[in-house]
């Protein structure tokens, strides 16, 4: 077929602060990488910028950000009922016994724009590609029903209980297509859902290599001593707690003034003795950031729950060594293949590991080295671009 | 590692000479380094409880293994004493120091008096509570044990009689 000249994404939150999710941030990059190739880009989205209470904080309308990329914001919808939703989410998380009726009240009261809805039942067949994601969402499930044949599903897919909603299953095995950020996670999709392998893509996101400073974010925090790094939402979820007594212990059966620098928002209770031998540098520039990837002795990826992981592709851009943890089959994958990391499953592992890297900075630079080498090889925009626009332009061929 | 039982230096070390130039075969490091714990763990090196705190929030993961089962039931066993003997109570500030001393010496025994008997339930109830774990983890060990065992000789028994079956379509 043609090339899919006019693409509509579609996605809860616009990634315009550091306060989104790596899944929004992938959209808009693609979004915007596809309209400097030459399409016509529109990105539908909500007038909401926190994924907790999904309250409308921008105007709704069209903003135009260049000549043929134009996001437009479409207002939550007002009445949810918050009750029956935590009530649904909460079996479904726990992985007790649900109905189809309990998926539907937990979809219904999820995030929703039925403004968003009629825009794309009335316009959407003027889009040769809708692409959507990420799947956990009943603004995702809703939308992608409008025009299935021409969706293309980007869900930053989970091992999670959520993941097994049957309604999902009938999402993934109706569109289009599925673009997908990493081999695991493909293979998650078709072993749960079993979605034909044609109609699947591998893709993830493009970085762009920096150098950077390792002193500048050393002086400005007086760090002189070696430190952890972990960067991103601080969520139960993202295994934030798991680390914190992990290295609240390991500083107690080891010696040596080991710190933890922790990037980005949120809030996650520190274990007392712990807590002076913490930095909490909270969001940070662009630049700060890598500045402290670079200078961080180790970066710790302890979230089980990834899809492609940006932060730790972007630490290895930085020449940092990762840990991470075994149970999420996409960071080991990372791992195995750049060889720029080591992943553990218990404490025991975890401090070996931490050890070794800590006493030998000779295989830190070599494993810092082989993760950004991987990097640049394997995720360089004009790669990844080629490959997303491959799989609009030939989905369903 | 500072257990008491593993002096630090012999948990990364009596391995980490293998680690060599060029490029880092990260698997067989990883590789490495779980043979060498599972060794320190059999040994007992890591039966602390603070450890086994440490996992509270990898039990998710760690479910299925079961290695991990086994040591963090032997965790529990090291734990599930509360130590209800006296201790040696010290007062560092020297003004007024014995008569500090003296005062939460009484005090003590007043909260031994009254809590002895709760802390001795605790115990018992904690012990029980172990032991029952234990049995139902061997029992069903020694269960699953048999069915493989089991299992195995039946489908010994089904390949060697495969020619009995008649075949589709011979």
């Amino acid at each position: 077929m043609s090339a899919a000249r006019r693409i509509a994404f579609v996605c809860p939150r616009f990634a315009e602060h550091g306060t989104v999710g790596g899944a929004e941030t992938l959209l808009r990059q693609m979004a915007e990488r596809a309209a400097a190739a030459g399409r016509q880009v529109v990105f539908l989205t909500t007038c909401a910028t926190d994924h907790f209470s999904w309250a409308n904080a921008v105007p709704p309308g069209a903003r135009r950000l260049t000549d043929n990329f134009e996001v437009r914001f479409f207002p939550v919808d007002p009445r949810r009922d918050i009750s029956a939703f935590l009530r649904a989410q909460n079996l479904i998380d726990r992985g007790a016994a649900y109905s189809t009726d309990d998926e539907q009240v937990w979809l219904r009261n999820s995030v929703n724009s039925s403004a968003l809805y009629s825009y794309l039942r009335e316009e959407g067949r003027e889009y040769d590609r809708i692409v959507m994601g990420p799947y956990l969402f009943g603004l995702t499930y809703f939308a992608a029903r409008l025009h299935p044949d021409r969706t293309m599903l980007v869900p930053c897919l989970h091992d999670e209980n959520f993941a097994r909603v049957r309604a999902f299953g009938e999402m993934f095995r109706s569109v289009r297509g599925i673009i997908f950020n990493s081999a695991p996670e493909r293979d998650l999709a078709r072993r749960l859902y079993g979605v034909p392998a044609e109609r699947t893509w591998v893709v993830g996101m493009g970085l762009d290599p920096f150098d950077a400073d390792p002193e500048r974010f050393r002086r400005r925090h007086g760090l002189t001593m070696p430190y952890l790094l972990y960067a991103g939402r601080r969520e139960a979820g993202k295994g934030v707690p798991l680390l914190l007594d992990y290295l609240d212990l390991y500083r107690k059966l080891n010696q040596g003034d080991l710190r933890l620098v922790l990037l980005g928002g949120g809030s996650v209770p520190l274990p007392p003795d712990l807590a002076p031998a913490v930095v909490d540098a909270g969001f940070v520039s662009e630049e700060d950031k890598q500045s402290a990837m670079a200078g961080a002795a180790v970066f710790c990826q302890p979230s089980t729950n990834e899809s492609f992981s940006i932060v730790l592709l972007e630490a290895w851009l930085a020449g940092a060594p990762a840990l991470v943890h075994a149970a999420c089959a996409v960071t080991t994958h990372h791992c195995r293949r750049s060889g720029g990391g080591l992943w553990f499953m218990t404490y025991a592992e975890f401090e070996a590991e931490l050890r070794l890297l800590l006493e030998h900075a000779d295989l830190r630079r070599r494993l810092g080295a082989a993760g950004r080498a991987y990097v640049q090889r394997e995720y360089r925009w004009p790669v990844i671009l080629a490959r997303f626009l491959e799989a609009l332009d030939h989905s369903g061929e | 590692m500072t257990l008491p039982n593993q002096p630090a230096e012999q948990v990364a070390d009596d391995w980490s000479a293998s680690i060599g130039a060029g490029d880092e075969d990260v698997a067989r490091i990883v590789a490495e380094i779980r043979a060498n714990v599972a060794r320190k763990m059999e040994a007992g090196a890591y039966r602390d409880l603070r450890i086994a705190q440490a996992e509270r929030h990898n039990l998710r993961n760690l479910r299925d293994d079961e290695q991990f089962l086994r040591f963090y039931l032997e965790c529990l066993h090291e734990a599930a004493a509360v130590d209800i003997n006296d201790f040696e109570i010290r007062e560092r500030r020297r003004w007024g120091g014995r008569l500090l001393v003296a005062v939460k010496k009484s005090l003590w025994h007043l909260l031994k008096f009254y809590t002895y008997r709760l802390w001795s339930q605790q115990n018992q109830v904690n012990g029980l509570l172990v032991t029952a774990l234990e049995s139902v983890d061997e029992k069903y060990r020694r269960r699953i044990a048999a069915l493989e065992q089991r299992l195995a000789a039946l489908e010994s028994g089904s390949g060697e009689g495969e020619s009995a079956c008649p075949r589709p379509g011979a």
